[in-house]
């Protein structure tokens, strides 16, 4: 008795549930000129659970006054500020927001949206939880406790011996234990010290124990402890524990928010979390709910008429569980930490960790896949497997990574194909080599190579012999059209004119994480990277030559509100920005000309993105990696067995980037000319300068001011003259006769 | 959901060239750019300028001279000769937004929380990326840091997106010298001082 009595003084008073990390989703910063539509902006409240009302009188809802939002914002925490509940006025344009102003009428430069909640990092087979103070607890919850569990919890000592009398009469009539009987106080002994099986002498533990606690807590402390330790719902490897987290689990909004009818859900799932699974059972959980109304009617807990108009309420449950359903993200969120922290302060120590996932644009990835592989598949009735894919979504300049799918089951916590499939990254290569190409100085934009065919001896005897996609030979042609049409010839060529060892540190210098290997056959991207890795390589083309190390993380913050680790914004120059500029040109004819080109049909008009495609041998990668000014987004299109799959990086991966890119509602690619640059006209088909009047194909590049570009005959132009030479006389007749005709 | 600015720049045809280039003209004159307003296209047209392709700051408010899509021009645009004349010069101007951030980041490395002003220029940067000022101003953190590394590669981000903007330039060479003399490269940072000087506003 002593024994027991002591332990659970020292164990109660000791108690520190553990608490797995929470992880956030990236805030929606709000400002005027933020362009997003009055419906996109209800959109976003609704993805954070708020509520219409006819008057926003309290966190958590809104209010729609033809261009005006009225809104009432919970109160948030972010990593570096907590913020009270605050009234906001939004004034929406056509387009863009137009104004933001506070409850006073002071106009509000830039506010942030609370971040959403994505997930936690619990322990395997582990338990779940938010843990909240009694203010954080309706007042309403405790009183339907009371009424529904243990009505004499104010004044019994632990125990309730007329209600286990009672259990006891019923469980002997029915030869089995069928009854509780218990208090909350031994309901939460049991959940808290011991386990479940139902045995006398474990009952009489569970009593004594109870009355122990019972004795040395406040019913206050009992009932706050209850309220945050009972499990309420199993989600998979996941234990539902404490009514905090169960309100985001089943509502998707805090337990301060639920309407009547919800809270005696809750209420009502104590009872039995899988019996009463609302999501399973919804008959049962309704009748259950239903009569915990009319309990907490019959204790004068609430009105009869309130218990009647709740009755008629719907469960009210979101259709799927919120939180956790990012598992590719999450995935890589956890691996980031898994550098810093032990597994155990991960899932005990109640961090919060705030990242850089934009749930608009994952959900906007995780559809597009979904569709474009089931069209796919629809194409390939004969194969027996179902195509898998991969996605990743960067902010270029930042580095943060914005959304991450591991596959196009999207809820399935398995196999992380954006993190862990390691396939040839193909003609994504190519960039690369002629990003070296460029540096070298030898070659610009218009300089011609040879399509030839290529025979090298390797060091086995054995010849290598590639080919292009089409088997055949183009001869000589201009860098810019080999790399907007892929041409394996012309860039083993090149590949092998700079040398493989320049290549090789190029792609590492843009973030290969291991030195790739040496042979011919890297220059067709026999090199093994996973989504992400060539993201991180893309990035670098995307924001400039410069490398960010992408990011997931951004802060990580400490139960009691301290920072314990930042990732910090860290830029590296790796290329210059007059060789990024000549390259990222060429990218986006390869979207205007070459192989990325069907992508214009679905994209807005005016949108300049820049792109590669990439097709490994035989036909089994297909990617496409491209840029806008905001956005990176790298698919992967593949059989998990790696089987060919029939597709170029064109025609698989492509469509499912479009997609992504029509629907990210992203902004051109628009990087400023370096000043020692010059565009020129030349003639696509051979690279020689000219103008519209004398050659039909013709496309812009960028090149250095002193490259000699030679004149295509017949148009007048100074032959073989560098790029240069033109008067400004002679501009503006040409400009003149161009605005006329 | 980031500000799109350029994408909304029209593709140019050349039955239209000559009205977008009226139309650029006006737009020029009533943005809300601070300083002179830029001189009108060169004798290249809007063509000319579709190699320079005036990046806003990413603020929709801060509406930028109407520029064509770079990559775009070709074959519907009658092929102007080559070279582009030199940039329109612009002047980089901070969003009320991302300016309200920059004040809020500039109080919190006074009061000596340099993470949380650099945190506070990383919001800011999200909402404009593109604006060379906010580099700049990490950039200075980074050095109030000790970190003359990260100073100096967020001098040369922003000196790449300042094509055009000579005060700009001139702030990103002045940050890339102090982070260079930090590091102890006094013949470094001598030459990056010589470059902000020349590009000083006379």
């Amino acid at each position: 008795m002593l024994y027991l009595d002591h332990l659970v003084v020292k164990q109660f008073e000791g108690r520190r549930w553990t608490l797995p990390a929470q992880v956030y989703a990236a805030p929606l910063e709000l400002y005027a000129g933020l362009p997003v539509t009055l419906p996109e902006l209800e959109h976003e409240l609704q993805r954070l659970h708020y509520r219409r009302a006819d008057r926003p009188d309290h966190p958590g809802t809104y209010h729609l006054a033809g261009e005006r939002v009225e809104l009432a914002l919970r109160p948030a925490r972010f990593a570096d500020e907590t913020r009270p509940a605050q009234r906001l006025t939004i004034t929406a344009g056509a387009k863009a927001i137009e104004s933001l102003s506070d409850g006073t009428g002071q106009e509000v430069p830039v506010l942030r949206l609370e971040p959403l909640l994505i997930g936690s990092i619990f322990p395997i087979h582990g338990e779940d939880r938010i843990v909240l103070s009694p203010d954080e607890v309706p007042p309403l919850l405790p009183q339907a406790l009371k009424a529904v569990e243990d009505r004499k919890f104010d004044t019994h000592h632990g125990v309730d011996p007329s209600a286990m009398l009672r259990a006891a009469w019923v469980n002997m009539r029915a030869g089995q234990i069928e009854q509780g009987g218990s208090t909350l106080t031994q309901q939460l002994v049991r959940s808290y010290f011991l386990s479940s099986r139902q045995t006398l002498s474990r009952k009489l533990r569970e009593a004594v124990m109870a009355m122990a606690l019972d004795a040395h807590f406040t019913k206050a402390d009992l009932m706050n402890a209850y309220i945050n330790e009972i499990f309420l719902a199993q989600d998979g490897d996941r234990a539902i524990h404490g009514f905090g987290l169960a309100s985001q689990f089943y509502f998707g909004k805090p337990l301060s928010e639920l309407e009547l009818s919800e809270l005696s859900l809750l209420v009502a799932v104590v009872r039995g979390p899988s019996y009463y699974d609302p999501r399973r059972h919804p008959e049962r959980a309704l009748a259950r709910r239903n009569l915990v109304l009319k309990q907490m009617a019959e204790q004068g807990v609430i009105s009869t008429a309130d218990a009647t108009a709740a009755t008629h309420r719907p469960l009210g449950v979101t259709a799927r569980p919120a939180g956790a359903y990012y598992p590719a993200y999450l995935d890589f969120v956890r691996r980031t930490l898994r550098r810093d922290y032990h597994e155990q302060d991960l899932t005990e120590a109640g961090l919060r960790i705030y990242t850089s996932l934009e749930p608009r644009a994952q959900d906007e990835a995780e559809r597009a896949l979904e569709h474009e592989l089931a069209r796919l598949d629809r194409q390939h009735k004969n194969h027996k497997e179902a195509l898998e894919g991969a996605v990743v979504i960067t902010s270029p300049q930042s580095g943060d990574v914005i959304a991450i799918v591991g596959g196009r089951d999207v809820g399935y916590d398995g196999f992380d194909r954006a993190l862990d499939a390691h396939r040839s990254m193909g003609s994504l290569v190519k960039p690369f080599i002629y990003l070296t190409a460029l540096e070298s100085g030898r070659y610009n934009a218009t300089t011609v190579v040879q399509d030839a065919p290529v025979d090298v001896k390797l060091a086995n005897d054995k010849h290598w012999t590639p080919e292009n996609f089409t088997h055949e030979v183009y001869g000589p042609v201009p860098v810019v059209r080999a790399l907007a049409e892929s041409l394996n010839l012309a860039t083993v060529g090149v590949g092998l004119d700079l040398g493989l060892p320049k290549v090789a540190d190029t792609l590492q210098r843009f973030g290969l994480p291991q030195p790739p290997v040496q042979v011919p056959a890297m220059l067709l991207g026999a090199v093994e990277v996973t989504p992400i890795e060539a993201a991180q390589l893309f990035n670098g083309l995307a924001n400039g030559g410069f490398r960010n190390p992408l990011r997931a993380v951004r802060t990580v913050i400490s139960a009691d509100g301290k920072p314990l680790k930042a990732f910090p914004l860290e830029v590296t120059q790796v290329a210059s920005p007059e060789v990024m500029y000549q390259l990222d040109r060429m990218l986006v004819l390869v979207m205007d000309h070459g192989t990325g080109r069907s992508a214009h049909a679905l994209l807005p008009p005016q949108l300049v993105v820049a792109g590669k495609s990439g097709t490994s041998s035989d036909f089994r990668d297909s990617w496409f990696a491209g840029f806008s000014g905001s956005h990176l987004v790298v698919v992967w299109v593949g059989y998990d067995d790696n089987q060919p799959t029939g597709f170029t990086g064109s025609a698989g991966a492509l469509p499912v980037w479009t997609r992504i890119m029509a629907g990210l509602g992203t902004s051109s690619w628009n990087a400023p000319m370096p000043e020692s640059l010059v565009e020129v006209h030349i003639e696509y088909p051979t690279g020689l300068r000219a103008v519209p009047s004398c050659a039909a194909d013709i496309v812009t590049v960028a090149v250095p001011a002193d490259a000699a570009v030679p004149a295509r005959p017949g148009c007048g132009l100074p032959e073989g003259a560098s790029s240069t030479s033109a008067g400004l006389i002679d501009r503006v007749q040409q400009w003149l006769r161009s605005v006329v005709h | 959901m980031r500000p799109a600015s350029a994408d909304i720049i029209p593709r140019m045809h050349s039955r239209s060239l000559f009205t977008a280039f009226i139309a650029a003209v006006l737009l020029a004159g009533c943005t809300l750019f601070r300083g002179p307003p830029p001189p009108p296209p060169g004798p290249g047209g809007g063509e000319s300028q579709g190699g320079t392709a005036q990046p806003g700051t990413a603020q929709p408010g801060n509406a930028q001279p109407a520029a064509p899509a770079p990559g775009t021009a070709a074959p519907n645009v009658p092929a102007a000769p080559t070279p582009a004349p030199a940039p329109a010069p612009r002047q980089f101007h901070l969003g009320s937004a991302t300016s309200a951030l920059v004040t809020q980041a500039h109080q919190q490395a006074a009061s000596g929380d340099t993470a949380q002003a650099a945190a506070t220029l990383e919001r800011a940067l999200r909402i404009e990326p593109d604006n060379p000022l906010v580099w700049i101003e990490l950039g200075r953190v980074r050095l109030a840091e000790n970190n003359p590394a990260q100073a100096n590669a967020m001098g040369r981000k922003a000196l790449a997106l300042a094509t055009g903007d000579p005060g700009a330039q001139s702030s990103a060479w002045h940050l890339i010298a102090d982070a260079l003399r930090a590091r102890g490269d006094n013949g470094g940072a001598a030459e990056a001082d010589r470059r902000a000087a020349s590009l000083a506003p006379q």
